[in-house]
């Protein structure tokens, strides 16, 4: 388990949650997890925005565990930083997000230097601020939102991802991709009802999604109510809740479907 | 990889999980020479290394949802392919693609000819309908792997030796260009100098030529390539896969 808790008892309107753990092919082979989440709340108390960041660690690239961890906290500064509390209008947000997407990579390239393919790596963020969501990926992470309800059952929306490279599953786009500007995927959404934001890597694609046509077409929404479940309703014990999470993550069903490494990060309205 | 420990379950509090089967797939070839050479011994091997390959699949966590193993034949009067322990007959309208875990193989038999271009092609056109089908069911996929077996030359629906195998050079150049799968052609037995120019042709990178009958060696290389995959693991990666295995060390397991 590369993280465990990150229930935020401090501040912001959000109960954020994440956990990685490493899939069973990397267990076996010795091999660190290599996914990465991280959150942070930034900008004034009274109007505060939540940044969320998973990132999945290129398999085959030697310090890509260590590349997942510096892009998840390098998003949650940067998006951070450019995030206005305020809706800036739907363009400025996608601009802004761009923008932040921008500095992620430039501080990357210069951190890792010449070796920066050896931690390459996939990003996906989601900025909560209170009037609007803002969502960017780069790779086959993807975005699960909660938002309303239809005949008593809450209503899950994925956002769309960004376009695979290939018509193979195991290729995608990094943050070390020469142009992985041009794949960036980004989105506003401007819905109140929102209480619900999940965010993963692939190893949970085929099991959070239901697919159509090779490509994820909504949320599983036995999933998506399950997890949001155990959010909304947390035990007395964080540290039980946690065993419980990575036990579902780690079982055998779930690694039949995937063998990689597993991250969910959620947050829900306090 | 083999299940080394106890099933782990999914916990109670999230038993109300539903779960499709959306593993993403890997069909893989096995297109192998039953031509009248193989009789006694080698054919023997053959059926025991299959048997054994199938055993670790069906315990191979990540492998078994993930793998679907066909098998194509070459001997006696042509080109067979089969569904698990089944021989299909030509043109059948099902696929011959059989998830891992539940793969059971079939008893082959060595005899007649050495039909390989007419196999190879076979394989490749059942690789093509497969992957349709893949995309047609929303499922993902991995680059599909097809691994060519031989100990002999390719002849006619007679017997004799031909050069139609030629034709297949520029398809099969251009196929594995556009990356529509990886090709293993692996020379066993006496292989002849010809035998192993025509491999040479074939597979550029990916050819050998074995000492013996090593077939439990070569299927753990594709069970290794197959988790490579999976990893999305960079070309370096299968050529040192192959290029040890081709020394019969099982670079696998280091």
């Amino acid at each position: 388990m590369s993280a465990v808790s990150g229930r935020d008892g401090r501040r912001g309107p959000w109960r954020v949650h994440g956990l990685s753990v490493e899939g069973y092919r990397h267990l076996r082979g010795g091999v660190p997890c290599q996914d990465a989440w991280h959150f942070a709340v930034t900008g004034p108390a009274r109007d505060p925005v939540t940044v969320l960041a998973v990132a999945d660690g290129a398999g085959s690239r030697p310090c890509s565990d260590k590349g997942a961890e510096l892009a998840a906290r390098l998003a949650t500064t940067h998006f951070g930083r450019r995030a206005t509390p305020a809706f800036p209008g739907a363009d400025a947000v996608h601009d802004q997000l761009r923008a932040a997407f921008h500095d992620v990579r430039e501080a990357f390239l210069r951190q890792t230097g010449d070796d920066a393919d050896d931690y390459a790596t996939t990003l996906t963020v989601v900025v909560l601020a209170s009037t609007w969501v803002g969502h960017l990926s780069v790779g086959d992470g993807f975005v699960v939102l909660r938002a309303g309800v239809e005949d008593g059952q809450p209503q899950f929306h994925l956002l769309p991802q960004a376009d695979a490279p290939s018509e193979y599953s195991n290729e995608t786009v990094f943050i070390t991709t020469a142009n992985a500007e041009s794949w960036l995927r980004t989105a506003c959404v401007r819905d109140y009802a929102i209480d619900g934001v999940l965010l993963s890597t692939d190893g949970l694609a085929q099991i959070a999604l239901s697919w159509r046509d090779g490509r994820p077409d909504r949320p599983n929404e036995s999933f998506a109510a399950a997890v949001f479940r155990s959010i909304d309703n947390p035990g007395h014990d964080p540290a039980g809740d946690d065993a419980a999470l990575a036990e579902l993550l780690r079982s055998d069903r779930f690694t039949a479907i995937n063998a990689d490494d597993k991250t969910l990060l959620r947050a829900v309205r306090r | 990889m083999r299940r080394d420990r106890p099933f782990r379950d999914v916990p109670v509090e999230y038993a109300d999980i539903e779960i499709e089967n959306n593993a993403q797939r890997m069909p893989l070839v096995l297109c192998l020479d039953t031509s009248s050479s193989m009789a006694g011994a080698p054919i023997r091997a053959l059926n025991d290394a299959l048997q054994g390959w199938t055993h670790e699949l069906h315990d191979d966590v990540s492998l078994g949802y993930s793998v679907e193993v066909a098998l194509v034949t070459f001997g006696g009067q042509g080109v067979n392919a089969w569904q698990g322990p089944h021989a299909l007959p030509p043109n059948a309208p099902v696929s011959p693609f059989v998830p891992a875990h539940m793969f059971q193989p079939p008893r082959l038999a060595a005899s007649g000819v050495t039909l390989m271009t007419e196999a190879l092609e076979l394989s490749m056109r059942i690789v093509a309908a497969r992957k349709t089908e893949l995309r047609r069911s929303g499922l993902q996929y991995y680059r599909p792997q097809i691994c060519l077996v031989t100990d002999g030359q390719p002849t006619d629906a007679t017997g004799h030796l031909t050069d139609a195998w030629r034709r297949l050079i520029p398809v099969l150049a251009d196929e594995q260009h556009a990356r529509r799968f990886r090709l293993y052609a692996i020379g066993v037995g006496g292989i002849s100098e010809l035998g192993e120019e025509v491999l040479r042709a074939f597979a550029p990178k990916f050819n050998a030529r074995l000492q013996g009958f090593p077939f439990r060696e070569l299927l753990q290389m594709m069970s290794a390539s197959a988790n490579a995959e999976q990893k999305g693991a960079g070309d370096e990666v299968f050529e040192k896969i192959f290029s040890q295995f081709k020394t019969q060390r099982p670079a696998w397991e280091a």
